[in-house]
């Protein structure tokens, strides 16, 4: 296996373009040598920033973190307790339109109360996906306003649905979402920012949506 | 291991919340340099923070090299907005190109450190400390840096890695000989 070269030094500048930067992340995961030399490199990189003028962040940033560091998913389940769940179960149904019936009977019971609990505990948006093809399926995004965390939720998907979602540098595939065959959901934690998103059934797009933020 | 490192490696608020109350205004000047408006650059700590947080299993190290592996999520983070998004406006392309010249601007994020940088960057050879420069305090890419100075992208790429493990040594000695 070749070492990295100049970019181990590169890197920690953030002045590689994404396929170099990518290939940096990947190679360091498997070779401990060039793993070291980024970490001493990222030490420069860190000396670098004494020399930058000191900016202070507002109060409202320490309160946007510790909300983010919040106990989540199974720490938040086990105290979340039954009127948090239907609280946000209401919310949930109260976007898409389900019956409770539809909710309860879900085999994916438990990731939806992992989605559910994670929306409770965060400030999100929603937005309609456009229906695309001649066979379009009905669908809604919800989506953490700091864009840490994504939920697509779709009814009647009329088959397997692979969610694609545009961010900032690139397309990145999230996978198909659990479908009972009345619904269909998946929620992700995207590494950067999803800008728009489209669900494809058979590689054929069925429903899109732009994310405002 | 470091208390605080385990912590935030566990994924325990109270480790986001100590790495916060040391370094915030180390994470958000980062951020500032690379993007001129401030919401925009609160998010860009925000989002690397919690990030790497979620995803405690990627680090393992001592305090320092934590907070050098989070400043530089945090530059990433905030230098990906700042390409990705259109947002070269006039105001962040002025500060850019101001930014290799007002390295000594005060108040600085770490007074001292600026001294024994300043001092270790003054004995790179000019083209190095050119090119060094224009990456980290410019913000430009090693394309970029390549068209301004009219020199090969091999060429810039060596400099600053040069640059890099130069400083590193000097570094290192200067913190080996106060200690």
């Amino acid at each position: 296996m070749d070492h990295l070269g100049e970019d181990a030094e590169l890197y920690p500048l953030g002045i590689l373009d994404d396929d170099e930067a990518r290939n940096v992340e990947r190679h360091v995961a498997l070779c401990s040598e060039c793993a070291d030399r980024v970490a001493q490199a990222q030490s420069v990189a860190g000396s670098l920033a004494a020399a930058l003028t000191l900016a202070t962040p507002s109060p409202a940033l320490e309160r946007r973190l510790r909300e983010s560091a919040r106990p989540q998913l199974g720490a938040a389940k086990a105290r979340a307790g039954i009127f948090r769940f239907a609280l946000a179960a209401a919310i949930a149904l109260a976007f898409l339109g389900l019956g409770w019936q539809a909710l309860v009977l879900h085999e994916q019971l438990k990731a939806e109360d992992v989605a559910l609990v994670t929306m409770v505990h965060s400030h999100f948006n929603h937005v309609s996906m456009a229906p695309e093809s001649a066979n379009p399926v009905a669908a809604k995004i919800l989506y953490a306003r700091d864009g840490s965390w994504v939920y697509i939720i779709a009814d009647k998907p009329g088959g397997s649905l692979h969610a694609i979602a545009e961010t900032a540098t690139g397309t990145v595939d999230l996978g198909v979402l659990t479908s009972t065959g009345e619904t269909a959901s998946l929620l992700v934690h995207p590494r950067k920012r999803i800008r728009s998103m489209v669900l494809q059934r058979a590689g054929t797009n069925v429903a899109s949506a732009k994310l405002a933020y | 291991m470091d208390e605080l490192v385990e912590a935030f490696a566990a994924r325990r608020p109270s480790g986001l919340e100590q790495v916060y109350a040391l370094w915030s205004r180390l994470f958000f000047s980062v951020a500032r340099h690379a993007i001129s408006d401030s919401a925009r650059a609160e998010d860009c700590v925000h989002d690397a923070l919690v990030r790497v947080w979620r995803s405690p299993n990627r680090f393992a190290g001592n305090r320092e090299m934590l907070k050098a592996y989070l400043v530089t999520c945090v530059r990433n983070e905030s230098l990906a907005m700042l390409r990705s998004e259109g947002r070269r406006d006039a105001r962040e392309l002025k500060a850019a190109r101001l930014a290799p010249v007002t390295l000594v601007d005060p108040p600085a994020v770490d007074p001292v450190e600026t001294q024994r940088l300043q001092a270790a960057l003054g004995r790179l050879p000019e083209e190095q400390r050119k090119a060094l420069t224009l990456a980290y305090y410019g913000n430009k890419t090693h394309i970029e840096i390549a068209q301004e100075l009219n020199a090969p992208l091999g060429t810039i790429k060596s400099r600053i890695s040069m640059a890099m493990r130069k400083l590193q040594t000097d570094l290192a000695s200067a913190a080996g000989s106060r200690s």
